[in-house]
């Protein structure tokens, strides 16, 4: 067992009832190589000290539970490889977001933006459902199919200089979903969601450091989805001037 | 001064495309040709000489285009300069001065925008 590897772990500790500022802790664990950051994470939390708390779930890259700053770089850590990294490791929880405990980060503020997009098929009528489904071709799909496969794991938030600036910033996971709607044929709540991306938070905050798309874990390029969103937020800014308002008769 | 500059940020940020995209992509032609081309003797000098630009501004036809051009060249790049400085701002903890800071730049980029159609006018 002699040739078993070991890793320290530096892992960022907070109690939110004893301590004013996080302080780090260590951990020399052994580790297997096919192991993911989270599965080191893990074995502290079983075997080493179980008073450290974070959050995962499906392991698999596809809840977006168990994002956190791995050497300073926002990451999933149930997808990342931990021989991509030396003898030392670095986990903090995702900056931007207030920290409830250790590695665990508040999500309210975030959900509260991700609500304010109506992330949902708004329709001015509901369809009827004997009237049959709502049809798309495969190019309406391909419109928007890139910006739905957002996880909402928040690295992107973590990433973006502008969300640790601008607090009230939309931010790039929220634009993202509200454009994905905007471009779905079968929606049409885009007046509403522009009004929202002009708006405290507005979309035009960005200024497309492109970090967010950079730490995707999910490709879904945010960044391109913001760009976007600013162009149409921009023509549907100029359409009220020339159509009267919505609900306006 | 924030809430005026949100209400406007959609035509701030339009002039601020517009800048980028001729900052980016033709200014920089733009610079090639007049500032080494032209010095270096690669573009024969007398091809952009004041009486042929002037003459091609002047133009009956194509001179309206032409002052648009030369108006696009003058303003939008201040109008993404000032933007930029904006952004540089608050990265630097602006955040709070945000509204004078943003203010004061686009004023700056607004009075460049009237002299720039000034000049244009009165070539």
């Amino acid at each position: 067992m002699s040739d078993v590897q070991k890793k320290k772990f530096v892992v960022t500790r907070f109690d939110p009832d004893k301590d004013e500022v996080p302080k780090t802790q260590e951990y020399t664990i052994p580790v297997r190589p096919d192991w993911k950051v989270l599965d080191a994470l893990n074995y502290i939390k079983d075997e080493v000290d179980g008073t450290i708390s974070h959050r995962w779930s499906c392991r698999m890259a596809v809840c977006g539970s168990c994002g956190m700053l791995v050497n300073g770089e926002p990451k999933l850590t149930c997808s990342t490889p931990l021989d991509e990294y030396g003898d030392e490791v670095h986990v903090a929880p995702l900056s931007n977001f207030p920290v409830i405990r250790d590695l665990v980060v508040d999500l309210e503020g975030f959900l509260d933006k991700f609500k304010s997009v109506k992330p949902w098929i708004v329709r001015a009528k509901e369809k009827a459902v004997e009237e049959g489904p709502c049809r798309q071709t495969p190019e309406e799909l391909h419109a928007f199919k890139q910006f739905s496969m957002c996880i909402n794991c928040m690295l992107c938030y973590a990433a973006c200089p502008v969300v640790a600036n601008v607090p009230e910033f939309l931010g790039p996971a929220a634009i993202a979903l509200g454009h994905r709607y905007n471009l779905d044929s079968r929606d049409e709540g885009a007046a509403e969601r522009n009004e929202v991306f002009r708006g405290e938070g507005t979309v035009y905050e960005c200024s497309y450091a492109n970090e967010c798309s950079e730490v995707c874990p999910k490709n879904v390029d945010p960044a391109a989805a913001i760009n976007q969103a600013k162009l149409l937020a921009v023509l549907d800014w100029m359409k009220s001037f020339v159509t009267p308002r919505r609900g306006g008769e | 001064m924030k809430p005026l500059l949100l209400r406007l940020e959609p035509v701030i940020w339009l002039l601020f495309g517009a800048g980028i995209m001729l900052g980016t992509i033709l200014l920089p032609g733009y610079l090639l040709t007049m500032g080494l081309g032209v010095p270096l003797g690669v573009l024969p000098a007398e091809a952009l000489s004041y009486e042929r630009l002037h003459g091609m501004l002047s133009h009956p036809i194509g001179g309206l285009v032409f002052r648009l051009v030369a108006l696009a060249l003058i303003a939008l790049p201040l109008w993404k300069a000032a933007h930029h400085l904006r952004s540089l701002s608050v990265d630097f903890d602006g955040h709070d001065r945000d509204g004078l800071v943003g203010g004061v730049l686009y004023l700056i980029a607004l009075a460049g925008s009237v002299l720039g159609i000034l000049a244009v006018i009165r070539l």
